[in-house]
């Protein structure tokens, strides 16, 4: 049962691996050439120790100077060809690896917004962004270093294998006796340190959550004043943390010495035995030097593999999390031949319209109506009778599940969204600012809407007198999401970016925060502006732009419960009519 | 072109960050001091091993002479080759002990800096956790501390050793070879020091052009997915798909920079490193063959060549991680520096142990800075011992700022505040604060058992005895090292609720606070962890245990501020009349927004913007038919359609 599970995992992994691959398919040239390097550096590297090797050789022959000058050269030439292949190995290499991450990357971010509301309700910010961001980075890795230098590795130990095997026989062999010590030991040092570094990241990441929640909950401490029992217990936990560090520290220090040693133990075994060899005449002191040489950098690439599975293995995790974004379909689809309707006029209809956000949880229930071209409809209802959700419907940020929303009679499921939603200006509750200035929250990122009318739609809308006493007016920076307008500014200059944009339905949320009077009343005016030859949907809180829609609309409970105009609702003494007594009285206290 | 304008900002900025040297952070001395023999001991054992090191390119050399001019039998190079591994072997001993010195010397003060830094931390008052926010504070315990522990560590060692070791090889190369020889092939090396110090400084400025263009991509994407209402909405994905593209083509070629630059100098060091090796066989074979060293002198000079690459790239490395190190803590120590606003001076009397509950307000003023306005004026109320008062208001009318003066969170003018008729500033803070009991608006609880959260307020500090766990060193799955970790800590938790034992008394709070029967519906009941690794706690659960925390302490004065507004109206009634019950002749202040809540006080207090509006009882208010009087019947109102179906 068990291995079979890990099966699974072994082919998940496969699977993941050749998924990465195809992304650098497109740069096989570049990666084939790399390889070519990369078996040239290797080559040259083993090379190298040969040269000193055959210079040694002649010194014993007391051979003249020029030989050696020879060499020398030969020497120089290697080092010159190491230079070039190191730098055009890395250079290309990493031009691609940082080209392919960027298509990912480029690719993920073009996907997640695909993707619908549904998901952004349902995961934090935090992680996509890590997603796009950590994740993606660490793929770098995996394409620029773990390929190419695994190959490298693996061609260095067998390079180096023949090598000494050529050079002779026995010693070659003497020397591989000790591979299976070092083998185990790495593998050992491998888990053990692994296994010591996670204790010491769990508990790191552990006292840290410990101390950013003690720092931001130091308050309710003071005033428990328990500051010396939590003193004592963070001691504790730093005590903890530093015993795990320490022993982490330990094993280091017991395995790194060990290595070493056994490098020694190496070299005395290829000079011990090797001298014996040298004495009886079958290799010279030139090829005994090279085997000293070899030995020691035998051991390296044994020790760089052990590294570079465990890196391997963190790039298919972050590989995983990546994937599993892009596999996520979007709830809300495109249709493949929209129906194109050019005008909007703006007739809306609502027809036996059931939603949930999951499950059988109804925010809505059989809602049906219909808003005529350049009407102004007012939504009321105390939170959560589902206000909110019609006008999510409206510019299908989710689908509904029974009935259907038509505008101009066409079913909003058989229109393109793009156009849909160009169609809609929304203006949200929460007016979301962006870093930049303000004139890019007003046009956002479209730059084909000029200066000129950035500054025609603030006119407009009244948002002109805020923004022009401003320091740099509309090129003013706007800082921490906006936190220095007050809700009111924020209003107003959604409002022109709404209008900037000029939609022929006007879906609009209005804030709940107070607006002081001043403000206020601007906004009624722009309001007005705003909603005029615009068909305009509402969740209205202030009584002035409820008892301005043409009609009214009471929702309770996820159903509509009462339409019609501000009298005609009063007259029925129902809902509304207390609604509005809630209302008078909130605006006056 | 607004991009490199920032770029460009940034970079003086940095300029500007060196030219204003801030004072060498002497409170590392203060913890070096305390490891100093540790220290001693470290850098006498790395002397050591430095100096053992000399003797291994000496015996090859000397095993080489006797083979390549046949002057040597195998016993020679067997004795040779004893010698070596007996060095070696002095090597790995001397090897652990400067990284048991040095390395556990560097942990230990990590250690020692993170507690005393939180104890520190644990006294500074509300207005310094105001204008310092705890992601940056956290940056003092993870990055800094880490550079600290680097220079204090790595750095230390990289010194010495590079030092000790150059000095050592290249008198070693001097006097057993040769001093031209020694000149000719140490110039290439002194490109390496120099080059690699300027070349340190190029790639710090890169590297850190590189972390700027990866945040700015990161708050790209974070951004744009918050801001994904107002993009899907306007139709902006292409727009934000081109912007996008062009922080990651930014972050691209920053990394690029960053490649170029280590794309060429990395084969360099290995060209010149090489350069080195063929001087040596150039001039070192011309003095081979003219007879000036033998052959085994030109083998150990290679080795010690070899020897001497390390130290000069070493050396720009630990420059830059000292400099880093010392930065960092002058950072931690400007927190070492900050005072706490509030404690106790020499005004306050000491022989003050209890309070009895009466408290007297009389001209209230306050605000939180000078430039500010006046977030509460000329407040004066007297709430008799084992009164209730109600405190009312809109948000922003200064409530919890009371609640918070109360606790001496910030400081008052004499006179304004007293308990039991002595100054507010006068009375001990701890005992003022042991005395009140105070239910936050936030309900914050800790991750930790129900059981530890309600008893957090009245647990005295006890050492917890340790268990002895068996550490294990093999845990290759991820899995069951994650498992090892959570019953370790479970296990820690576990045991403060049984060495503290006050279940009896935590439940009787519970009961008061009607959360009793919806813990016992926990499958681990008190034992449950709040927070993340728990089961999720609704806020009006959170709600009613912070009020069982508040309850538990019995003190005689209890503040609860906007405490019951998560629960609903019957458990609402229950609490009230629990505490009613169980807390006569104690002082209570209720701050809420329900009327249902407060109607059953002593005396109302009503604010707005700071002063008082209103003050009296349930049915003078009424009469008066002011803002209460209005508030009144609008959640009457809002009661009967709540109850429309």
């Amino acid at each position: 049962m068990k291995k079979k599970h890990l099966q699974e995992d072994a082919s998940v992994q496969g699977s993941v691996f050749l998924r990465l691959l195809k992304y650098a398919a497109p740069y096989w040239w570049q990666m084939a050439l790399c390889l070519l390097f990369v078996l040239g550096i290797t080559a040259l590297e083993i090379y190298r120790p040969m040269l000193t090797g055959e210079a040694i050789d002649l010194f014993a022959k007391s051979a003249d100077f020029s030989e050696i000058a020879d060499i020398a050269v030969i020497y120089g030439v290697v080092l010159v060809l190491l230079f070039v292949f190191n730098f055009l190995n890395t250079w290309i290499l990493q031009l691609t690896g940082q080209t392919i991450i960027y298509n990912i990357r480029q690719e993920l971010f073009a996907h997640i917004h695909k993707l619908s509301m549904r998901y952004f309700d349902i995961t934090p910010v935090g992680r996509i962004v890590t997603r796009v961001t950590n994740d993606v980075e660490a793929l770098n890795d995996m394409y620029t270093q773990i390929l190419v230098r695994l190959i490298k590795n693996v061609a260095k130990i067998v390079g180096l294998a023949i090598i000494m095997l050529r050079l002779n026989v026995r010693l070659a062999l003497l020397a591989f006796c000790l591979l299976p010590l070092v083998i185990f030991l790495t593998v050992v040092f491998k888990r053990i340190s692994k296994t010591t570094y996670r204790i010491v990241r769990t508990k790191l990441t552990a006292l840290n959550t410990y101390l950013s929640e003690h720092i931001s909950g130091m308050k309710v401490i003071q005033i428990f004043s328990r500051e010396h029992e939590k003193d004592m217990e963070f001691k504790n936990r730093a005590r903890d943390m530093y015993h795990a560090s320490y022993r982490e520290m330990m094993v280091f220090a017991i395995f790194r010495p060990l290595m070493y040693i056994l490098s020694v133990v190496a070299l005395c075994i290829i000079l011990g035995a090797g001298g014996y060899t040298v004495l009886e005449g079958t290799i010279s002191y030139g090829v005994l030097y090279m085997f000293t040489n070899y030995i020691s950098s035998f051991f390296e690439p044994i020790q760089e593999l052990a590294e570079q599975f465990s890196t391997l293995q963190s790039a298919m995790a972050s590989a995983e999390k990546i994937f599993t974004i892009l596999d996520e379909e979007p709830m809300v689809m495109n249709p493949e031949h929209p129906v194109e309707l050019g005008e909007i006029r703006g007739k809306i209809e609502f027809d036996h319209v059931w939603f949930a956000y999951s499950g059988e949880d109804w925010v809505l229930r059989d809602v049906s109506f219909t808003i005529e071209p350049g009407q102004s409809v007012a939504f009321v209802g105390a939170t959560g009778a589902g206000k909110s959700s019609i006008l999510n419907l409206i510019g299908r940020y989710y689908d509904v599940q029974k009935g259907r929303i038509t505008i101009d009679g066409v079913d909003i499921r058989e229109m393109s969204t793009d156009e849909l939603r160009s169609a809609i200006g929304q203006v949200q509750q929460d007016v979301f600012v962006f870093t930049g200035d303000v004139k890019s929250n007003i046009r956002l990122k479209n730059d084909s809407i000029t200066d000129e009318e950035v500054k025609e739609a603030a006119r407009y809308v009244n948002a002109d007198s805020f923004i022009e006493q401003l320091e740099h007016a509309y090129e003013e920076e706007v800082t921490e999401r906006g936190a220095t307008f007050s809700a009111g500014q924020r209003q107003l200059l959604s409002f022109a970016r709404t209008l900037a944009y000029d939609p022929s339905i006007l879906v609009l949320d209005e804030a709940t925060a107070n607006i002081d009077t001043e403000t206020e009343l601007l906004i009624q005016e722009a309001l007005q502006k705003l909603m005029e030859g615009r068909t305009t949907i509402m969740v209205a809180h202030r009584l002035s732009t409820i008892q301005h829609a043409d009609k009214i609309m009471v929702m309770h409970k996820g159903k509509l419960r009462e339409s019609g105009t501000h009298q005609e609702l009063l007259n029925m003494d129902g809902i509304y009519k207390k609604l509005y007594e809630l209302q008078l009285k909130g605006a006056n206290s | 072109m607004k991009r490199t304008a920032v770029k460009k900002k940034g970079r003086k900025n940095n300029k500007m960050k060196k030219k204003e040297k801030k004072p060498f952070p002497k409170r590392i001395l203060h913890y070096l001091g305390r490891h100093k023999w540790a220290y001693l001991g470290g850098i006498i054992t790395l002397f050591v091993v430095d100096y053992l090191n000399l003797y291994i390119p000496e015996f090859t050399g000397y095993i080489a002479d006797g083979l390549l001019y046949e002057t040597m039998d195998w016993n020679g190079v067997l004795h040779y080759v004893v010698l070596i591994f007996l060095v070696a072997i002095g090597l790995m001993t001397g090897r652990f002990f400067w990284r048991y010195f040095i390395f556990g010397s560097c942990r230990k003060i990590e250690c020692e800096i993170r507690e005393d830094l939180f104890s520190h931390l644990t006294g500074l008052s509300m207005d310094f956790y105001n204008t310092h926010k705890t992601g940056d504070l956290m940056a003092y315990f993870t990055n800094d501390l880490t550079a600290v522990r680097s220079a204090v560590g790595m750095a230390v060692i990289s010194t010495f050793d590079a030092v000790i070791m150059t000095i050592m090889v290249l008198i070693k190369m001097i006097l057993h070879v040769n001093l031209e020889l020694t000149v000719l092939a140490v110039i290439p090396l002194l490109v390496i020091l120099f080059g690699g110090i300027s070349y340190g400084r190029a790639m710090k400025r890169r590297y850190e052009d590189k972390l700027q263009a990866f945040s700015r991509l990161s708050d790209e994407v974070q951004e744009s997915i918050s801001g994904i209402r107002v993009i899907k909405a306007f139709v902006q994905e292409r727009q934000e798909l081109k912007s996008f593209a062009k922080a990651n083509k930014n972050n691209k070629d920053m990394n690029m920079r960053v490649v170029k630059l280590h794309a060429i100098v990395m084969p360099l060091l290995d060209v010149l490193i090489g350069f080195a090796s063929v001087i040596t066989l150039l001039y070192g074979g011309y003095l081979v063959v003219e007879g000036e060293i033998s052959g085994g002198q030109f083998v150990a000079f290679n080795q010690y060549i070899g020897m001497l690459v390390w130290p000069m790239i070493a050396v720009g490395d630990s420059i830059n991680t000292f400099s880093q190190g010392m930065a960092s803590m002058s950072r931690i120590q400007s927190i070492f520096d900050a005072q706490p606003e509030i404690k106790d001076t020499e005004k306050t009397d000491n022989s003050i142990e209890k309070l009895e509950g009466g408290i007297a307000i009389s001209g209230l003023n306050f605000r939180y800075k000078e430039a500010l306005p006046e977030v509460l004026s000329d407040i004066s109320v007297r709430v008799p011992k084992g009164s209730t008062l109600a405190i009312l208001g809109r948000t922003g009318s200064g409530k919890t700022t009371m609640a918070n003066l109360l606790l001496h969170m910030y400081n008052v003018e004499d006179g304004m505040i007293s308990f039991d008729g002595r100054d507010i500033n006068e009375i001990p803070l701890g005992v003022l604060r042991e005395q009140i009991a105070y239910v936050p608006q936030d309900n914050f609880l800790f991750s930790d058992t129900l059981q530890t959260n309600i008893a957090f307020g009245v647990r005295k500090f006890r050492e917890l005895p340790q268990k002895k766990v068996k550490h294990k060193l093999f845990l290759s799955k991820k899995e069951s090292l994650d498992a090892y970790m959570e019953q370790e800590l479970a296990e820690r938790e576990s045991v403060a609720d049984r060495v503290y034992d006050d279940l009896g008394e935590v439940q009787e709070a519970a009961k008061m606070a009607c959360i009793h029967e919806n813990i016992m519906d926990f499958p681990k009941q008190y034992s449950t962890m709040v927070g993340e690794r728990g089961v999720t706690i609704s806020g009006g659960q959170k709600q009613r245990s912070s009020i069982a925390r508040a309850l538990m302490k019995d003190a005689p004065i209890l503040i609860l501020d906007d405490s019951l507004s998560a629960v609903d109206t019957d458990t609402e009634e229950n609490i009230l009349r629990n505490l009613k019950e169980n807390r006569k002749g104690k002082t209570t202040i209720i701050i809420a927004h329900r009327i249902s809540t407060i109607q059953n006080a002593d005396h109302i207090l009503v604010l707005d913007e700071g002063k008082m509006a209103e003050y009296g009882t349930h049915e003078e208010l009424i009469e008066k038919d002011g803002i209460y009087a209005r508030l009144y019947e609008k959640q009457q109102l809002e009661q009967q359609l709540e109850t429309t179906v």
